[in-house]
């Protein structure tokens, strides 16, 4: 993979042919990810790291508790959800998840993630660019890039929000990379397909006509490239015309969640966050590479305020959709090489959050211990990895950074983080910069 | 590292071999580059640094008593040195670099720090830096960074620096190639890379470059043909004061500013306003067009009901800062949380002024000092200040007398509408809460029928009244504006309100006033901001830099700073210091002359450059930063748009006046004049890298994806214009003589037989309706979208 491409060249070669999939570096677990994004950030002891201690703390602010996170932080606030064990792993999870609990046995929940920023910028970019800066490629381009697409008829990449997370395109940009690779941003909101992607059928042109006028399209660009030498950027275009054809037929048919049965939409509820699950099970079988699903418009999960409440309805929300997306993967098989990975930008605090004044009853960002689970794609089922303090605020044993995260992803998929480079401006990038380490104790 | 002596004898033995190694370790076949790159330096600062002040500054600074076997690590001259027993390091050879093998334990008589073995990914840091070859900042300090508040060694930093006029390099070539001064300084940075300069593009190109530069349209076919066949020396010259003058210049231009200032046809729902956005958008296209000298441009968006002669027309300026995004602020919550909001507006406001002009980061300073930048929390107070001495209003473009008349209408029906949120927030709620409010509404409207000019068109705008949040009854809040008084801020300790800290006069930032600094006396300060960002004695040396990059990048879509709204330290440096330098000290000397400006750039031969791209060049310089050739450049929307229009025949090319729905059928002008709404971009818009107006855009972010091209494929709108220009070129039972046209229409050259051939056989096989499809396939092409 080293110098795959190896800048405008390589791009050029790739005008006009359509590029399929690409060996990967050694026997991947996993074919495609379906990442469901928390934007804002969930907090981690109301789900999978149940922290007890906080009852008897309660109000208190120990030694241990007094670190800086984006604002300013009061006592400990213990969380009123109950926990219970499930499956046979007897794995421990919040009473606000009933239908994810049934899928116990196939989670591979991490108690340990840490990042390093606590505002929700940076640490968006680095849950998905890899480091705070927005001008590097987004894990979904690296892996579009590593790996090619498996369906040249819809984007390899697919970001669904019903709305537009914080910072928007930077989290899905392709940076120095060629833009092919780049996150095809779809909102959901509305779900006729016409509506999710605009333009996207002709009202005049029948199929063997438009085929033709893009084989003439073809033609103009090509001469008009191969009379400019290397141009990626004239070359990205013209590669992603040819999607674009493709995409008005293959795409009215995978957007399409009427398509689904009733009772198909029933289990995944028809809220939008359900409704974004079930498209991306559509898409993942359909050989789209990556999916990211946003819960929602901002940053719904940021609950500095009225966490509580807030954190239930977020749940109840995401519960039985998670649980059906999670259902039919493995009734289909396909889970054995989807790797679905949950979590959000950071955690949050097990103190309050003293910045919306007195009596505050929020919790304040937290990027120095979280959860997130990954599930399918070759994890471990079961296993709860890692564990933050007692008052679950710091990752203290078997930390993950999210660099390691990162690059057992891309092991995962088979690629190795540190061959999977592309040469810009005279040194090789990786997503995973100069770190990272493939947990192994995770992998199946 | 602790060195104990038994050690320190064994490094001086080994640096016996470093010394021995060749004299100059960096030097290879390759010329070496000039010094490190912004990503290297950036590695250096993020990884490495804080890797040595955790690990080793306790025994290598210059804090440390003593200073273990004389080497510090804190200084970028003291680690190229090394210590008493030597060098350290040999660039790019981390296995022959004592650093690495301290480090790694590998010599067991040399193990640092002597403690215990650094966790592997830390050592791999160092490794890496070596590798890198252990690129270190220059002229900087090394270590802790100085208190930000430090004026003096905050001024040090480039940007800081007045603007002087430079000399020009010495250029080792005497091909005659540079036409203006600032060709000399491209040539040098070419020749360093041993690089030369592309030759000439072709009269065509030429003359489309310059016009959808100059104006953000095509030339016209005859146009073309008039400059091709020019053959007089000044053929170019004369082109660009054409299109300088023409007045679709200032419409292409007044984009990039709108861009930066957030401009949004509509307001928040809440503000009621009666204004027309859209004249703070003529008032630009106007001001560009005629040439308004920089500094006044930057005088009038600030103050300029405050600069003393100006017609009142001029107040449309105001809406630079009269448009400025609002949050909705709930009467109903304690005013503790309405400062909160407040400061929020002051937050993107200061933002949004600091990052325009000056080209820094100020709101970074909103709750402690500037984390890099030499700008303190009380600069940000300083300024908020005048914020919070300013009010936004719609302000009626009427004689004073007349207008007086207008506002004492507006005052009236303000206070109704407090009313009527005081009967609906009542608890419990009164029995005639329905009548009541009725009864206020319809008194509103009578003001509104009664009160002469009552429609008289209105500007966005601004004006001296200080605001107070106050708390009204029991956690109800209030706010109140008192007019022509000024207000100093305190200091919100950790951004909060709610916690003041001391109280700051109103003032300009410290670190770019020498001297005596002068609090701001004449109400609000507004005007006395606009000085200071423009006086060559404080702001006005940062503020012509920013601006200079800003057209530059207009121009050659690359900025000689690629951070063009940052120009602090975690900016880029620029690519050609002393060029930039240079065009800003000579610009602030042609009277802050944009249009002088321009012509400098586009008449130079670093601008004239064909696009082609070189093998040599594409090895040494991808990314084309020593600017060896022209950049190809992709068109924005808005010209793509007004192209398309162009040539179909249909462009409306009136100035001014209000906006248009973007997918309104019957929008045929210009597209800077669509309706821009802060809260719901357009697709269209969306799709081409439109800026959310909800801030400050310093540059657009450029994409290509499959969902562009459905539009060029299946939009009503690109679907139109093909259909129009089918019909706008005569068809023989000849191919030939329309497909020639057209291309001279879309691309300003003709048509090769190769190309009609393709038309003529598509053609044949599309049947009826094939005239429409080949079109359109032209104005989605590659060619018609990009400019050479």
């Amino acid at each position: 993979m080293i110098n795959r491409l190896g800048g405008g060249l390589g791009a050029v070669a790739l005008a006009g042919t359509v590029r399929g999939s690409e060996p990967p570096h050694f026997r991947p677990r996993a074919r495609r990810v379906i990442q469901l994004f928390m934007n804002g950030g969930p907090y981690q002891a109301d789900l999978f790291d149940p922290k007890p201690l906080l009852a008897k703390y309660a109000g208190q602010r120990p030694e241990a508790v007094k670190l800086r996170t984006e604002r300013q932080t009061s006592g400990l606030m213990p969380s009123p959800f109950r926990f219970r064990r499930h499956g046979e792993s007897g794995l421990e999870i919040s009473e606000l998840l009933p239908h994810l609990s049934q899928h116990a046995d196939r989670l591979c929940v991490i108690r340990s993630i840490h990042t390093d920023n606590p505002n929700h910028g940076p640490a968006l970019l680095q849950m998905n660019n890899g480091t705070i800066s927005p001008t590097v490629p987004s894990m979904g381009s690296w892996l579009s890039y590593g790996l090619g697409t498996e369906n040249e008829n819809l984007p390899g990449y697919v970001v669904l929000c019903p709305g537009r997370p914080v910072r928007f395109s930077v989290l899905w940009t392709s940076a120095f990379l060629p833009a092919e690779h780049q996150g095809t941003y779809i909102n959901h909101k509305s779900l006729d397909p016409k509506q999710m992607i605009p333009y996207l059928r002709n009202a005049n042109l029948d199929r063997p006509t438009q085929a033709r006028q893009l084989e003439l399209m073809r033609k103009v660009n090509r001469r008009h490239l191969a009379r400019r030498q290397a141009d990626p950027l004239l070359a990205a275009r013209l590669k992603s015309m040819e999607t674009a054809f493709r995409m008005q037929f293959a795409a009215t048919e995978a957007f399409d969640l009427s398509r689904e049965s009733q009772t198909v939409r029933q289990a995944y509820g028809t809220r939008e966050f359900g409704n974004g699950c079930l498209l991306a099970r559509r898409l993942v079988e359909r050989g789209v590479r990556f999916v990211q699903v946003y819960y929602g418009n901002g940053q719904p999960w940021d609950t500095h305020q009225g966490h509580n409440a807030r954190s239930a309805s977020l749940c109840r929300d995401i519960d039985q959709p998670i649980a059906a997306l999670l259902d039919d993967l493995a009734r289909s098989g396909l889970l054995e090489d989807t790797l679905v990975v949950w979590g959000g930008e950071f955690g949050r605090t097990p103190t309050t959050d003293l910045s919306e004044g007195k009596g505050t009853d929020g919790r304040d960002h937290n990027h120095y211990g979280f959860t997130m689970w990954l599930a399918g794609g070759g994890m471990k089922g079961g296993v709860a990895h890692g564990a933050t303090d007692d008052f679950g605020f710091q990752a203290v044993t078997d930390k993950v950074h999210v660099h390691d995260l990162h690059a057992t992803i891309l092991h995962q998929m088979g690629l190795d983080h540190e061959r999977l480079t592309y040469r810009y401006a005279g040194r090789d990038f990786r997503l995973t910069d100069v770190h990272g380490q493939v947990v192994r104790e995770l992998l199946a | 590292m602790t060195v104990d002596k038994s050690i320190a004898t064994v490094l001086v033995a080994a640096s016996l071999l470093v010394l021995a190694a060749p004299a100059s370790p960096t030097r290879s076949a390759e010329p070496s580059p000039p010094g490190p790159t912004e990503r290297d330096l950036e590695f250096y600062e993020r990884r490495v640094r804080p890797l040595l002040s955790r690990r080793c500054y306790k025994c290598h600074s210059q804090r440390s008593k003593p200073i273990e076997g004389g080497l510090r690590l804190d200084r970028a001259a003291a680690i190229r040195r090394g210590g008493d027993s030597g060098p350290l390091l040999i660039p790019k050879k981390p296995r022959q670099s004592r650093l690495i093998e301290a480090v790694e334990y590998r010599n067991a008589d040399l193990q640092m720090p002597p403690k215990a073995k650094l966790p592997a990914p830390e050592i791999a840091i160092l490794r890496e830096w070596v590798r890198r070859g252990a690129p270190l900042p220059k002229d900087r300090p090394l270590g802790t960074p100085g208190k930000s508040s430090d004026r003096k060694s905050g001024r040090e930093f480039w940007s800081f620096q007045p603007v002087h006029r430079q000399d020009l390099p010495q250029s080792p070539d005497t091909t005659g190639w540079p036409r203006r001064r600032i060709d000399h300084f491209i040539r040098a940075r070419l020749a360093q890379h041993r690089l030369s300069p592309s030759p000439e593009t072709d009269r065509r190109r030429l003359i489309r470059r310059l016009s959808f530069d100059l104006t953000g349209l095509p030339p016209t076919p005859a146009s073309v043909e008039a400059f091709v066949a020019d053959r007089n020396s000044d053929a170019c010259d004369r082109l660009v004061e054409r299109l300088l003058a023409n007045p679709h210049h200032g419409e292409h231009w007044a984009r990039l500013w709108l861009d930066l200032a957030r401009y949004s046809d509509t307001t928040a729902a809440w503000l009621k306003s009666t204004a027309q956005a859209w004249r703070y958008r003529d008032w630009v296209v106007e001001a560009i067009n005629d040439d308004l000298p920089f500094d006044e441009f930057i005088r009038r968006q600030l103050a300029a009901d405050q600069v003393d002669g100006l017609p009142i027309d001029q107040r449309r300026a105001l809406g630079f800062l009269g448009l400025s995004p609002t949050y909705w602020k709930e009467p109903r919550l304690a005013p503790d949380l309405i400062r909160r909001v407040v400061a929020e507006e002051w937050e993107e406001r200061i933002d949004t002024i600091g990052r325009t002009f000056l080209g820094l980061t100020l709101a970074c300073a909103r709750c402690h000092d500037h984390k890099f930048d030499p700008v303190s929390q009380a600069d940000y107070y300083a300024l908020a200040g005048v914020l919070a001495s300013s009010r936004l209003f719609d302000q009626p473009l009427l004689p004073p007398e007349r207008a007086r008349v207008v506002r004492d209408a507006d005052r009236r029906i303000a206070d109704l509408r407090r009313r009527v949120t005081q009967v609906t927030l009542r608890i419990p709620p009164p029995a005639d809460k329905k009548q009541q409010i009725q009864k206020l509404k319809a008194r509103i409207e009578q003001i509104q029928k009664a009160t002469p000019d009552y429609n008289a068109p209105r500007a966005h705008s601004l004006e001296d009244a200080s605001l107070f949040v106050l708390a009204d009854g029991q956690d109800m809040t209030r706010l109140e504006y008192r007019p022509g008084q000024a207000r100093d801020l305190a200091i919100h300790r950790r951004g909060n309100p709610s916690t003041p800290g001391p109280v700051v006069p109103r003032r300009f930032l410290e670190v770019l006033s020498p001297g005596k600094i002068r609090p701001f006396r004449k109400g609000s300060g507004r005007l006395e901001l606009a000085d200071a960002l423009v006086d060559s004695r404080q702001g006005g040396s940062l503020t012509a830099r920013v601006i200079v990059n800003r057209i530059w990048r207009g121009h050659f879509g690359r900025g000689l700073v690629t951070t063009p709204s940052n120009f602090g330290l975690q900016g880029n440096a620029p690519s050609h210091p002393g060029l930039l330098d240079d065009l800003a000290a000579r610009f602030i000397d042609n009277g802050w002359s944009l249009k002088w400006l321009h012509r400098e750039l586009v008449l130079s031969a670093t601008y004239r450059q064909s696009s082609l791209a070189s093998p040599r060049g594409e090895a040494v310089d991808p990314d084309n930063r020593w600017l060896w050739r022209m950049n190809r450049r992709r068109l924005s929307i808005e010209s793509w748009r007004d192209a398309m229009l162009t040539a179909s025949g249909e462009l409306d090319p009136a100035l001014g006046g209000g906006a248009i729905p973007v997918d309104d059928p019957s929008h045929r002008r210009r597209t800077l004049y669509s309706k821009i709404e802060r809260r719901e971009l357009d697709t269209m818009l969306r799709l081409y890298d439109f800026p959310a107006p909800t801030g400050h855009s310093p540059k657009r972010v450029r994409t290509i994806t499959p969902l562009q091209q459905l539009f060029v494929l299946n939009s009503p709108f690109i679907i139109r214009r093909a259909n129009l220009l089918t019909h706008r070129v005569p068809r023989g039972p000849d191919p030939v003589t329309a497909v020639t046209r057209l291309h001279h229409l879309l691309y300003g050259r003709s048509a090769d037989q190769d190309e009609v051939r393709t038309a003529a056989e598509f053609l044949a096989a599309a049947g009826p309706g094939g005239w429409q499809q080949y079109v359109q396939v032209l104005l989605g092409s590659n060619e018609f979208v990009f400019v050479d």
